[in-house]
């Protein structure tokens, strides 16, 4: 593998110096393109206190193509699918190799905070957002007891 | 005697003009004949040169000196008899013409001015009247003595009353046997001196000769006839084209001549007068021409006759001295323009040689295989001792297959002279080629041996441990060979092969039939004859090839220079002589001159190599020299000509000389012209104490291939320097044709080869008549016992390959131009396009040549940058600088305008660019705001100016890292978008900035200072491995130093104080600044990114630049092996990376198509360039495939 660009160090540098609140990113150690990333869910949103384990990878043609991220905690949302899958624009077609890391980062940060089922990615989830927001949300509440309680 | 006189002239039909002129002027009185100048005085007999025999006064004080011209023209018979006695080594020809011109000039003015004018054309005339215009003072030679046995002289004054004798023999004798048989031992003597002491019987042919006279009465039975040249003193190379083959007639040249009346009878037909002619006037083949049959009657004009023609080779063939003076190697070094045309004199001697030979094959004078299993042969040839007369019309062969078996081969050497096809090398025969002379053998039975450690400070690798004893072998065996004797004369088979035995037939000359007290003279059963240097010898041949030295032609990359070195440490100096020094205790130099060899009066450098290396090599030499030198005793000096005082000094009355001395092929040349310049007397080598003084203990020519064509004066000097061990260093022994060899074995000196003669008999010939095997069967002969070639590929004795280099991996990456550049090119392209249909149409491409080639080359230069248009850039070697098209300066913003590039960037709204131009600078107003500049793509910070690009919407971005981002939208069909702002962004309206020296940064549109495809790549390749492979050197290559120039200064205002250094090597550099270059490139530094530009043609040769892994060529040459010998300064020993060539092409243009002309050189063999024309028609089809 080619050593790796001058912005990604940059990057990570970063991240290391100057975290983002709430979240934590750090390279593998084989690969120093690939992330172990750690979300802390937002305050007043139902993922308050849960702490979201994510994977994420640069691929080769980053930061001309986004990150690919993914939870690996379990999480109730609707822009989230079961395999930890995120439908998040800036993620597709709307990245900008002016986003970094740590923005990207941010940007799911605060789609946690603003979940929005009719964007969905998860069908069954957004289904029962839209259907009762209240039993949605107590759910996500309990979800994120369940899997994403602090250690 | 007038009537016959009158008849004479009336039936001169056939007499050349020239004579007839001649003769009228003669008639005229106004011109006395000057050229019998040592005959006038003898009044009884004056000799005349012309058959009317009108001359009746002659002195030799009252030569006229008019029309000496027409002196030239002169019937060259005569010159035989007034050849000076000394056995002339240099062209005796010449001299003698001119001293039949000016008879009794000093022989050695006479030498002095055939030296001058040796090489050009009329050497005769200009001699002459050089000698009238400047007034040369001349002793004038006392007459010489009439009693000095010159021709005609003695028998005149005796019997020839009317002084009619053509040639002054037996003129008027009777015809009584008795009488004969004693004219007969003496003819040789006195026609050709002293130095034919015997002439022997070789067989006799029975002619059926034309009379071109009438005669009174029949011609007796007997009657003895004399077989006389007129060609009027043309030179040879009138009467043969180049290929050998002859242009007019031979017969008219050929006459006979009744030498009882002194008058031409008849001639000989045109087969016989073929093999004659070349033979008359040499001394070395004496022919006796005797009446047979004449039916009786008196002959007229058209009858047929019968003659018989006795031919004797005489002792003057033999003579070793004589042999000498044939080989045209003295005269082909003044051979003139291209490579294997032969001069005159090379013409002379071959014709000879091919007139023996056809002799021989006529006489039916047959070969006596001496191998063991012709047993038979050669007895069946012994029992016919008699050899009878062979009557020409007799079309019977005899039955006899073997013979005819012998024969065909001579009679095919023959038939090579009148092959017109031109041979062709191409690629798979120089495959071929190479693989037969690769030395595998050697890997598996040649001892190592191991340098000595107290010299030299370096592990040499097996092989060229091997290849160091083969070395030494070279030059150290021979002596002990030769002392031993193991050369002489084991058994016959040691016969040199070239050679052929011949048995001495029983003397069946009408002479010796008839004469009762007939003695042969006893020179044993056998001779011996080179029919292909027309050499003969009574004693056995024995091959030996003394020669010390060699090529030595590994591979490239194997080590060359190593192992040379490895030869100089093991031995410096030559022992022999040194260690008799030592005994000799201090008694210094004066006593020590070596055994005269022939060409050692020269001081003899016995302790010091010359080395002779093409410029750019030269401080790699003396590197690698200095690295590898373990001993405080030697050293190294570099010889530029004028830094040393006298060589011969230094090299020979110091105690300490240097080991080596270096020097390049340039100086060589420089000096060797300068010598050559000289005034003639001044000349001898004493006076100069340059590299023309010495004789050195050994010379090596690195890249020995340069010089290939033995036609260049650097050629031609190099091959002056003389010295006791040679040796040639090349990877590319040929490039272009087998001859290219020619020149490394006459470097060499390796006789016989080195004999232009031996050359083109053996290799050249049927090399040209594709008989291929044999040329190269030949060469193989000839190069095997000097020649050591190893490949990368082959495998040692343990089966491990020589050399095992990292894989290489060559890209080439098809860029696509910028805007302008397309614009600029179908400009351009549209123009030579034209050009080449115009061309065609009217059938004169090959007059617009120069022309045409300056238009691919503006197209080649468009694909590299627009700039170099009008870039004065000589590489071009096929376009002469005179071309108007190519002096014509270009003016860049003109082909602008002229293309309308300005016109279309002014229908882009220019209101809008103002306006965004004005916001940005509103953005940004200081020049110190500009240095705030980030890129949020590559988040660098800030953003170095020169890479500054605005968007529209004023964000900045570095220009590489948004049009990155830009073409990968593209390749995803997306809608291209600011990265910042996702506003859509338009190409047309990107900015940059513009830096000048001592001015605030200029916003301009991109378009206008947009760079070239090529070096956007380029910079984009340096940025990435910055990145990726921090401190790896980067070599690039390119053909145009303009192109260098522009790199150089883009890549400055690039990198240039972060992390890049930026070197320079071309031809402009002289040689401290590139050992500089070289050396500062070479040092490891991991915080700089160090990039060379490096010329094709300066450092495409003989470099090591292993230090690097990484090259890009930056446009293709039109030879692939050009770029080959560049990528190998890269991948070569030494290199531990694997190599990564990137070649940039550019899509739909030129240099695509160049590739393809490229594959089509490597597939069909670009060594196929039989000569001027065929490579210019090749070109030619070459341009058609250009503008397909």
């Amino acid at each position: 593998m080619a050593s790796l660009p001058k912005r990604i160090i940059k990057e990570t540098e970063r991240l290391a110096s100057d975290p983002v609140p709430g979240i934590s990113a750090e390279p593998h150690e084989d690969n120093l393109r690939y992330f172990a990333v750690t979300i802390e869910g937002p305050e007043e949103s139902p993922y308050e206190n849960g702490v979201f384990e994510l994977e994420l990878y640069l691929p080769d043609d980053y930061p001309m193509e986004a990150p690919k991220v993914r939870f690996l905690t379990r999480i109730y949302h609707p822009n989230i699918d079961r395999l930890g899958r995120i439908c998040l624009d800036v993620l597709k077609n709307n990245w900008s190799p002016a986003l970094q890391i740590r923005t990207v980062l941010l940007s799911i940060q605060a789609l946690l905070a603003s979940p929005n089922p009719n964007d969905p990615l998860a069908n069954d989830v957004a289904e029962e957002w839209i259907k009762n927001e209240e039993l949605a949300i107590s759910k996500a509440k309990e979800w994120t007891k369940l899997y994403a309680g602090k250690r | 005697m007038a009537d016959e006189r009158e008849r004479y002239f009336k039936d001169e039909f056939d007499s050349s003009q020239e004579k007839e002129r001649h003769e009228f002027k003669l008639n005229g009185g106004s011109f006395l004949f000057g050229s019998n100048g040592q005959e006038p005085v003898e009044p009884a007999a004056p000799i005349v040169p012309s058959e009317s025999g009108l001359h009746t006064s002659a002195g030799s004080d009252s030569q006229s000196q008019n029309d000496l011209q027409d002196e030239t023209l002169q019937d060259e018979s005569l010159q035989e008899e007034f050849e000076p006695a000394s056995n002339e080594l240099q062209s005796p020809d010449y001299i003698s013409q001119i001293r039949q011109i000016i008879p009794g000039m000093n022989l050695d003015v006479a030498r002095g001015l055939v030296e001058k004018y040796r090489g050009e054309g009329d050497v005769v005339s200009k001699a002459i009247s050089e000698y009238f215009e400047e007034g040369l003072i001349v002793e004038h030679e006392k007459p010489r003595n009439s009693s000095s046995p010159t021709a005609g002289g003695n028998e005149g004054a005796e019997s020839n009353s009317n002084g009619n004798s053509r040639n002054g023999s037996l003129v008027g004798q009777p015809l009584t046997r008795e009488k004969r048989r004693k004219e007969v031992t003496p003819r040789p003597i006195k026609r050709l001196k002293s130095e034919i002491e015997w002439r022997k019987f070789i067989g006799s042919l029975q002619v059926n000769a034309m009379a071109t006279r009438p005669t009174l009465r029949p011609l007796k039975y007997g009657t003895e006839l004399e077989i006389l040249k007129s060609s009027g003193g043309l030179p040879t190379s009138k009467l043969y084209n180049t290929n050998g083959r002859k242009k007019v007639s031979m017969a008219s040249f050929v006459k006979i001549f009744d030498t009882q009346q002194n008058r031409e009878i008849g001639r000989l037909p045109e087969d016989v007068a073929q093999i004659v002619y070349p033979l008359i006037n040499t001394d070395d083949v004496v022919f006796e021409a005797t009446m047979v049959f004449c039916e009786n009657k008196r002959l007229s004009i058209g009858d047929s006759f019968v003659l018989q023609l006795d031919c004797f080779l005489t002792s003057s063939i033999f003579d070793e001295d004589q042999n000498k003076e044939l080989t045209p190697s003295r005269s082909a070094r003044w051979g003139s323009n291209s490579s294997m045309v032969e001069t005159e004199e090379e013409l002379q001697s071959r014709s000879k040689k091919v007139g023996l030979l056809s002799l021989f094959d006529r006489l039916r004078l047959r070969t006596v295989d001496d191998k063991a299993d012709d047993a038979s042969k050669s007895s069946a040839n012994s029992e016919e001792d008699g050899v009878e007369v062979i009557d020409l019309d007799d079309d019977d062969n005899d039955g006899d297959e073997k013979l005819e078996d012998i024969v065909a081969r001579e009679e095919d050497d023959a038939r090579r002279f009148s092959s017109q096809e031109e041979g062709v090398m191409n690629l798979n025969q120089l495959k071929v080629f190479y693989k037969a002379t690769q030395s595998s053998d050697s890997l598996k039975t040649l001892p190592e041996t191991e340098p000595p450690s107290t010299t030299i400070n370096l592990t040499l690798r097996k092989y060229q441990r091997q290849g160091l004893t083969w070395m030494l072998r070279r030059e150290h065996e021979f002596e002990k060979a030769a002392d031993s004797q193991g050369f002489q004369n084991v058994n016959g088979n040691m016969m040199n092969p070239l050679w052929k035995c011949f048995k001495w037939p029983k003397d069946m000359s009408w002479t010796a039939q008839r004469m009762e007290d007939h003695t042969e003279v006893d020179l044993g059963k056998f001779f011996y004859a080179n029919l292909h240097t027309g050499e003969f010898c009574l004693e056995k041949p024995i091959l030996k090839t003394m020669m010390k030295g060699g090529v030595l032609s590994d591979e490239m990359g194997l080590g060359k220079t190593i192992s040379a070195l490895s030869l100089i440490f093991t031995s410096p100096y030559d022992s022999s002589l040194v260690d008799k020094h030592l005994f000799m205790d201090g008694n210094e130099d004066e006593n020590l001159s070596p055994p005269s060899s022939q060409s050692s009066k020269k001081p003899y450098a016995m302790k010091t190599t010359l080395v002779i290396v093409p410029t750019s090599l030269l401080s790699q030499w003396h590197s690698e020299f200095t690295k590898f030198n373990n001993s405080p005793d030697l050293y190294c000096e570099i010889y530029y000509g004028g830094n040393v005082s006298s060589l011969k000094t230094l090299l020979t009355k110091t105690k300490n000389p240097p080991t080596v001395v270096l020097t390049t092929y340039g100086i060589v040349q420089n000096e060797w012209t300068r010598i050559l310049k000289m005034d003639r007397r001044d000349a001898d080598m004493d006076s100069t104490t340059g590299l023309f003084s010495l004789k050195f203990y050994r010379v090596i020519l690195d890249e020995g291939h340069v010089i290939r064509n033995r036609t260049t004066s650097t050629s031609k000097a190099v091959m002056e320097i003389s010295s006791m061990c040679r040796w040639v260093l090349t990877g590319t022994p040929i490039i272009n044709r087998l001859d290219d060899l020619y020149s490394i074995v006459k470097f060499l000196k390796l006789e016989p080869w080195a004999q232009i003669s031996y050359w083109k008999m053996f290799v050249s010939d049927p090399f040209e008549r594709k008989d291929y095997r044999q040329a190269f069967d030949v060469v193989n002969a000839i190069l095997e016992p000097v020649f050591l070639r190893r490949t990368k590929q082959m495998q040692d004795a343990d089966g491990r390959p020589l050399v095992e280099l990292p894989p290489k991996e060559v890209v080439v990456e098809k860029l696509t131009f910028n805007e302008a550049q397309n614009t600029i090119y179908k400009h351009y392209l549209e123009e030579a396009e034209t050009s080449v249909k115009k061309g065609l149409a009217r059938g004169d491409l090959l007059k617009k040549y120069s022309t045409i080639l300056v238009h691919i080359l503006r197209l080649r230069q468009i694909c590299c940058d627009p700039k170099l248009l009008g870039a004065q850039d000589e590489n071009d070697e096929d376009l002469s600088k005179s071309n108007q098209l190519l002096k014509e300066s270009v003016d860049v913003n003109k082909v602008y305008q002229k293309v309308g590039l300005n016109e279309s960037s002014n229908r882009l709204d220019s209101g809008r660019l103002n306006t965004i131009k004005s916001r940005i600078q509103e953005k940004y107003p200081t020049a110190d705001s500009l240095k705030t500049l980030e890129c949020s793509i590559c988040t660098a910070d800030p953003i170095e100016l020169h890479k500054v690009l605005f968007t529209e919407c004023c964000h900045s971005f570095c220009e590489e890292c948004l049009k990155e981002y830009l073409e990968f939208q593209k390749q995803k069909e997306l809608e291209l978008k600011c990265p910042n702002c996702r506003e859509p962004v338009n190409k047309n309206y990107f900015f940059t900035l513009m830096l000048k020296d001592g001015e605030s940064p200029q916003v301009v549109p991109l378009r206008e200072v947009a760079k070239s495809a090529k070096i956007e790549a380029l910079l984009k390749h340096c940025s990435i491995l910055q990145e990726t492979s921090p401190g790896e050197q980067i070599v690039v290559f390119s053909q145009f130093s303009s192109f260098l120039d522009i790199l150089e200064t883009e890549l400055a205002n690039t990198f240039l104080g972060n992390g890049v250094k930026v070197y320079k090597f071309d031809g402009r550099l002289n040689l401290k600044e590139r050992a500089a270059v070289l050396e500062n490139f070479s040092t490891k530094d991991f915080d700089n990114q160090k990039v060379l530009l490096m010329s094709l043609k300066t450092g495409g040769v003989g470099l090591n630049l292993t230090c690097a892994s990484y090259a890009f060529m930056m446009d293709p040459w039109w030879s692939p092996s050009m770029e080959d010998q560049a990528i190998d300064r890269i991948h070569r020993i030494g290199q531990i990376n694997q190599v990564k060539v990137t070649r940039f092409i550019v899509e739909n243009s030129i240099e695509e198509k160049m590739l393809k002309i490229q594959e089509r050189k490597r597939t069909i063999g670009e060594a196929m360039d039989a000569d001027e024309d065929e490579r210019r028609k090749r070109r030619i089809d070459e341009i058609q495939m250009l503008f397909e």
